[in-house]
């Protein structure tokens, strides 16, 4: 990461090849489509090369690192997106684009914790799936999602907190998380 | 917090921490769960657990590899970034040492060509650092439609704290040996160097900072700029946004 700062084309190179697949499959559950996904990844990857942010150690892995700003890029789209359109997305539309992993033909898995992850996820209750998809991979606030669902934020945050607790125990004895 | 304890000052340790870790909080909740977390140990331990797992969460994602296309466009903008900073660092050697014989530099031109060319390597840390850390959520600003002039797309300019920030999209790229550069212009005035220099992807997109305040300002224009930029406009502006 030294040689990335320094301004080494080649040391950012390996770090695309090392994480670009799993950020542009992130970009890609998020914004169900392959060229908004493209474009996020886009410019997270540029921003993490040009604005010469430090790689902090402390704060996690080099993959944690690059698929924060990655979300953070997507949510940022997502959420411009959505408000052009009215934050006020029915819930149909926004379970097309939840679900548009099902759609995706050439899956490839990249790692046995990607299949535990997905496991986890799906044994979840599916109203703390839901919540934690919205949050994490639709970008939605709580209370976006309250009125989405029509129940009290309360309940949402509720939510939120059990299914993670459960996946928090459910990685780790997967061995997944430490 | 709901409004109930925000009233009463009460706080439900913990009932915030799963939202926040989440990106869920809204930006005053998430603010005031910040300060809270200072002085709550609990639940700086709740949040630092479910930290762990919302950096798992990426991987609940299909996996794929990158396209091809989308690493050959981020690979070649970087490799042009690199060799337009080497050739802009020797020039800046050229400049600080000039050649016996050799004309003189005007000097004038010495801070706007360095303004220039630090940018080369940077598309400004004001607007991309923000992008990166503080992009989602929070004022969004005031939204200006720029004008498009000659070249097809659409432009916008976002004015937040006294800041700049240009949406570009599906814009025709600069032509071949050019980038794009941006100035600011005052009333009555010649357009200076925002030192800024841009291309787009490959899908004619740009979100690009600008790192000086606009204050004064009544016009922030685009002209397309051999690469590593001019010291003043040598083309019609290509975008011009009212401030």
């Amino acid at each position: 990461m030294e040689r990335v700062r320094a301004g080494e084309a080649r040391a950012f190179e390996v770090v695309f090849d090392r994480h670009g697949g799993a950020a542009f499959s992130l970009a890609y559950r998020m914004c169900g489509s392959r060229a908004r996904a493209e474009e996020v990844v886009q410019e997270a990857f540029l921003s993490l090369w040009r604005s010469g942010v430090p790689y902090d150690r402390a704060r996690g892995s080099v993959r944690s690192w690059v698929l924060r700003v990655v979300h953070n890029r997507a949510v940022d789209a997502l959420r411009r997106e959505v408000s052009r359109e009215s934050r006020d997305v029915h819930d149909e539309r926004l379970g097309e684009r939840i679900a548009s992993d099902e759609r995706i033909d050439i899956e490839v898995e990249r790692r046995d914790d990607a299949h535990r992850v997905r496991s986890a996820m799906s044994e979840l209750p599916g109203d703390q799936r839901r919540v934690i998809e919205l949050a994490y991979f639709g970008g939605f606030t709580h209370t976006e999602i309250a009125r989405m669902l029509e129940l009290p934020a309360g309940t949402v945050k509720g939510r939120m907190r059990l299914g993670l607790a459960k996946l928090r125990l459910s990685l780790g004895a997967e061995g997944v998380l430490p | 917090m709901s409004d109930g304890e925000a009233m009463s000052g009460a706080h439900d340790c913990g009932g915030d921490a799963a939202a926040y870790v989440l990106g869920a909080l809204e930006p005053a909740e998430a603010d005031a769960f910040r300060r809270h977390l200072e002085d709550c140990a609990v639940c700086r331990d709740e949040v630092e657990a479910l930290e762990g797992v919302v950096k798992a969460l990426p991987m609940a994602a299909p996996q794929m590899p990158a396209p091809r296309e989308l690493r050959r466009s981020v690979i070649r903008a970087v490799r042009e970034d690199a060799a337009r900073a080497g050739r802009e660092a020797r020039r800046r050697r050229w400049s600080a040492a000039p050649r016996p014989g050799w004309p003189s530099w005007p000097a004038w031109h010495g801070p706007r060509v360095a303004a220039g060319a630090l940018a080369a390597a940077v598309v400004v840390a004001a607007g991309v650092i923000a992008g990166i850390e503080a992009g989602t959520g929070g004022d969004t600003g005031r939204l200006i439609q720029a004008r498009v002039v000659g070249i097809s797309g659409t432009a916008q300019l976002r004015v937040r704290d006294g800041h700049g920030e240009l949406i570009l999209r599906r814009l025709t790229p600069p032509p071949r040996g050019h980038v794009y550069e941006v100035w600011l212009k005052a009333p009555n005035a010649a357009p200076v160097p925002a030192s800024v220099l841009f291309s787009v992807n490959s899908s004619g997109a740009a979100d690009v900072g600008l790192p000086r305040s606009l204050k004064g300002v009544s016009q922030v224009m685009v002209t397309p700029e051999p690469d590593g930029g001019s010291p003043a406009p040598t083309h019609t502006p290509v975008i011009v946004a009212p401030v």
